[in-house]
């Protein structure tokens, strides 16, 4: 039997691509895989008794070297903001190609602390700054500086010790660019680098509390027991920064997205299914259902998306235990779970199925990143008509969207002069519109569309790029969508009706992101590496911590 | 010394302000980006030509036959070429009496010749240059002599930048001109703005 890969016009959605959860292919996951043979070890921690100074983490296997430079600063209350426009933090970060000496050290120093405002050069890789939890914190120190291993309730509720607010690679305030260390074996699966810069952020945020505590207290002080510290994660913060980078990379996120679609086409294609393969499925829905319990937020949009997912899944628990194993069972189950639930659901559930498969499913994650100078070029011989035909099958959701109504045009995006960020804002209440970045595709391949339908089908598009080079972009898109289908949101990404958090959610989860938190709709903390192997166990792992019993 | 991301960005940006389409700015935010890369001074080039104003050159002609064509932007000359030379019509001899900056155009023929697979010759009174599909570059073919004597040959990793830091920090300024000034309206409505972080 046949089983079709899922449509683009079906996935690309904004409503299903913001219900993705994590899984095998998340990059946190595919990073512990690549690096779990490679020595962890901390290679100098200079804190004074207050938590305060630096640490160097070293990552190694052979003669090659990473290494992850923490500082830790006093920060007042007053100063503590998670917002892209905030100056200080708690800790900041950088990941250097290499071991630092001691000038380098002096050097980062004085520069990693300010971030932004700040400069690092060739030789580092990763930057990232992170906040404490300070209830969370102080808590930990407190019981451990007693003897006293902290309430895992009041832990597990928020998930962390820190969060961290921003991570900046590829050449971002003078870092490395990334074909410095693209051709790296171990590196070429997305987002290594900063996989492993919040992987060792997270290590040295549990070595900080035990410092402090022992410090404090050095004759009652008990250290963080390692089954409470390997349920701590790190906890990220993020706004509207984020978005445009799914826009603005399509080739990418048609990497990313293929990958899943191919192995979930591979997963119902399976003919036989065994039993204990079933019952590992069973084990799995069994687990993340208790895990959804710690899934705090005070969002109504979550809460009630968590509501119905929680209601979904005990739908499909009934159906499940009820249904006999036969041929393409999961073709079969799939089925069911996309008539019968809503998006969150069906897209959790095809994450544990993926979770079953490790050999269909692995082999993915290497198909993720994607050469896209490649996809740079215009094909300027193409006739007219080619075009038009182009954009009739590959962005039909948008030809019928009325582009002189206010609510379709009701956004636009731009960079903010302060932070460098971008933002969204209302084009008819606030100024700066003629400033807008180029991310109103759907407004722009629908207006490009018009002006082709009144040119000479038969003339080549070099002739109508003589006459205007407007939508240049837009035509690189349309080529690209052409090679790589899920290349492109099918969303009006300017709409009144858009719901940012979830071109949010989509990074994220392809991150490996869990506990979705937003705050408004376009800013939402999330949880990394919950119940991931702490530094001391990562050889052992054996990536099937995703869906371990949190409490 | 900035990143290639940094000049890539800061170029597109700078060309944007300067009223080129978004589309346009990529493609010279990429020109620029690949010269620097290659050790030529692309970024002080493009400032240049800012200084000129991107705007205020002379629009190419289609067919291109003016022979006494002069102030031809590089950009919308390598663009033109971009998109033209899979048809036969254009892939012959063509003459002009003046192009600003012809070290911009490099990237754009190459890559032109590339897609094409055709030869290129630049001859100008002042440089000449082949380009073929081929990966060497050949700079004034007669320039090669038949005995090259005293060599010093140089390894190194790190990229050295070949524009002032001026060059850099007028552009960069200029780039920041399509930024939106933050107001006070659009900080309070901001991700994550009224909030408290300190839980």
């Amino acid at each position: 039997m046949k089983i079709n890969i899922r449509k683009p016009e079906f996935v690309m959605r904004l409503d299903r691509l913001g219900s993705f959860h994590q899984s095998k292919l998340s990059f946190l996951r595919s990073f512990i895989r690549e690096f779990k043979e490679w020595e962890f070890k901390c290679h100098e921690f200079q804190l004074d008794d207050q938590g305060y100074g630096y640490a160097v983490y070293v990552v190694r296997k052979d003669k090659k070297d990473y290494s992850l430079v923490c500082f830790s600063n006093h920060l007042e209350d007053s100063e503590r903001s998670d917002r892209v426009i905030a100056t200080k933090w708690d800790a900041s970060f950088v990941l250097f190609d290499g071991i630092p000496n001691s000038d380098d050290i002096v050097r980062l120093q004085a520069n990693v602390p300010l971030q932004e405002q700040g400069r690092v050069s060739e030789k580092e890789l990763c930057l990232s700054r992170a906040n404490k939890s300070v209830r969370i914190f102080q808590h930990v120190v407190d019981n451990l500086a007693q003897g006293l291993q902290p309430d895992t309730k009041l832990l597990y509720d928020v998930g962390y010790l820190y969060r961290t607010t921003a991570v900046y690679g590829s050449g971002k305030f003078g870092l490395a660019d990334r074909i410095k260390v693209q051709d790296r074996n171990e590196l070429k699966g997305p987002f290594r680098l900063e996989m492993m810069l919040v992987y060792l952020a997270r290590q040295f945020t549990f070595d900080q509390v035990n410092h402090i505590a022992h410090q404090r207290s050095p004759s009652t002080a008990v250290k963080l027991s390692d089954d409470i510290a390997r349920n701590l994660g790190i906890g990220n913060s993020t706004g509207l920064g984020m978005a445009p980078f799914i826009v603005n990379h399509p080739a990418l996120l048609n990497q990313w997205i293929l990958a899943k679609e191919k192995s979930l086409q591979a997963i119902r294609s399976i003919e036989v299914v065994n039993i204990s393969e079933y019952e590992k499925f069973n084990e799995y829905l069994k687990t993340i259902q208790e895990n959804i319990l710690f899934w705090k937020t005070d969002s109504s949009y979550q809460i009630n998306k968590n509501e119905n997912l929680i209601k979904d899944l005990k739908k499909f628990q009934v159906y499940i235990s009820n249904i006999q194993l036969s041929k393409y069972f999961w073709n079969t189950v799939y089925i069911w779970v996309e008539e019968n639930t809503e998006a969150e659901c069906c897209e959790l559930v095809v994450s544990l199925m993926m979770e079953i498969y490790p050999l269909i499913v692995e082999p993915f994650s290497y198909e993720m990143s994607i050469d896209e100078e490649m996809y740079f070029e215009i094909d300027a011989s193409r006739s007219i008509a080619d075009i038009c035909q182009l954009i009739e099958k590959q962005y039909q959701w948008l030809l019928d969207v009325n582009f002189d109504e206010k609510e379709n045009i009701f956004n636009f995006w731009y960079y903010s002069k302060n932070k460098q960020e971008p933002r969204m804002s209302d084009r008819f209440s606030e100024e700066g519109a003629e400033l807008e970045l180029p991310l109103a595709i759907a407004r722009d391949v629908h207006a490009l569309y018009r002006e082709l339908k009144t040119e000479n089908p038969n003339e080549d598009l070099a002739t109508y790029l003589l006459k205007t080079q407007q939508y240049r972009h837009i035509l690189r898109r349309i080529f690209i969508c052409e090679k790589l289908p899920y290349s492109e949101i099918q969303d009006n990404t300017i709409s009144k009706k858009l719901i940012p958090v979830d071109m949010l959610r989509l990074k994220l989860s392809f991150f490996g992101a869990t506990r979705f938190d937003p705050r408004s709709d376009r800013w939402v903390r999330i949880t990394m590496y919950q119940g991931a192997p702490l530094m001391k166990e990562i050889g052992k792992s054996n990536d099937t911590w995703s869906y371990k019993k949190i409490a | 010394m900035q990143s290639l991301y940094e000049i890539e960005t800061v170029v597109k940006r700078s060309a944007r302000a300067k009223g080129l389409s978004w589309g346009m700015a990529e493609e010279i935010a990429k020109a620029v980006r690949i010269l620097e890369q290659s050790l030529l001074p692309g970024l002080e080039s493009f400032k240049r030509l800012v200084d000129l104003g991107l705007t205020s050159f002379n629009p190419i002609q289609n067919p291109l036959n003016d022979e006494k064509l002069t102030k031809i932007c590089p950009i919308h000359f390598g663009v033109f070429f971009l998109d033209n030379l899979h048809n036969k019509q254009f892939q012959k001899q063509f003459s002009f009496l003046e192009i600003y900056e012809p070290l911009l155009l490099l990237p754009f023929l190459k890559r032109s010749a590339n897609k094409n697979l055709l030869n290129i010759k630049f001859t100008s009174k002042e440089i000449n240059f082949n380009l073929s599909p081929g990966e060497i570059v050949s700079l004034s073919n007669q320039l090669f002599p038949h005995i090259a004597t005293k060599i010093t040959l140089d390894f190194s990793t790190s990229r050295s930048p070949q524009y002032s830091q001026s060059t850099w920090d007028e552009l960069y300024e200029l780039s920041l001109e399509t930024f939106v000034e933050e107001t006070e309206e659009k900080k309070l409505s901001g991700a994550g703005a009224g909030l408290t972080d300190n839980d």
